[in-house]
């Protein structure tokens, strides 16, 4: 027969046992926690709607940049066809294919 | 004679709830806080932390509710979340690397009210400590298993684990436990 005071698993089994009896009292963190509870989702939303409406407030912002970024690409876009086209003119081989 | 006002069920609360009725919600917290913290302190190493982990908990299924689907019980829903944020909690404690002696935690600040507080026995000292050094997994299988009482269906359940994969890792870190257990000695 095995001896349960020997055997590790009868050892631990009787552990769990006493772990099981031995809760940890939770009364004292507990206390108000839905008063606090409450205050955080309440700062929660506040910052939520705070972060909604600053990105509401910077949409014409952001508009007017995509705006600006069309143009600009626009007008680089212009400037490389009209270097590309003087390019063609002055290099040789350019002005035969052009010439042909 | 005065009939006795019936209080709302689960279901009717989580309905005001998400008409917006914030003391629907508090009612659903105090109902449920003491299933939450009663796991969430087997895991939570200072009084601060198991605010912390039950705080998240109930913040994630306050902002989460509407992808409640009344399946199973509210109170069911709420352990599966403070399951998953327990074991969030071990492995980022893990991560960090501040996985505390006994001796370590009570220089610490370790409060007295904490979960884990001083054990009545010497040898629940010595199981925390050897529970510490188990990987998040198995001190999770093993605390819901073992400490929490519950059944390996329950924990695949909660865990979303399959019932063979909770069986063997309640298997392997029963042996580990077992393994630092002897170890202490």
């Amino acid at each position: 027969m095995n001896d349960p005071a020997r055997d590790p698993d009868a050892r631990l089994n009787a552990l769990f046992a006493l772990a099981r009896e031995n809760r940890p009292d939770t009364s004292t963190p507990e206390f108000a926690f839905e008063t606090r509870l409450l205050a955080r989702l309440r700062a929660r939303r506040e910052t939520g709607s705070v972060w909604a409406m600053a990105s509401w407030r910077l949409i014409p912002f952001f508009a007017a940049c995509v705006v600006a970024l069309t143009i600009w690409q626009a007008e680089i876009e212009s400037d490389t066809t009209d270097d590309a086209a003087v390019a063609g003119l002055t290099n040789p081989v350019a002005a035969d294919l052009w010439s042909n | 004679m005065v009939p006795a006002k019936s209080s709302p069920s689960d279901e009717q609360l989580v309905e005001a709830t998400l008409a917006g009725d914030d003391a629907a919600f508090a009612e659903l917290t105090r109902r449920h806080k003491s299933r939450v913290f009663g796991v969430a302190a087997r895991f939570a190493h200072d009084a601060a932390e198991l605010e912390d982990i039950c705080q998240d908990v109930f913040v994630q299924a306050y902002f989460k509710l509407r992808q409640y689907r009344r399946d199973s019980p509210f109170g069911h829903w709420v352990l599966r979340i403070t399951t998953y944020k327990c074991y969030d909690y071990l492995r980022r404690r893990r991560r960090g690397g501040t996985l505390l002696s006994m001796d370590a935690m009570h220089e610490s600040g370790y409060e007295p009210s904490a979960p884990e507080a001083p054990a009545p026995h010497p040898d629940l000292e010595r199981l925390h400590a050897a529970l510490a050094q188990l990987s998040p997994k198995e001190r999770l299988v093993i605390t819901l298993l073992e400490l929490e009482d519950r059944s390996v269906q329950e924990i695949a359940g909660l865990t979303g684990w399959s019932t063979g994969n909770v069986k063997v890792r309640a298997f392997r870190a029963r042996a580990a436990l077992r393994k630092l257990m002897e170890e202490q000695k």
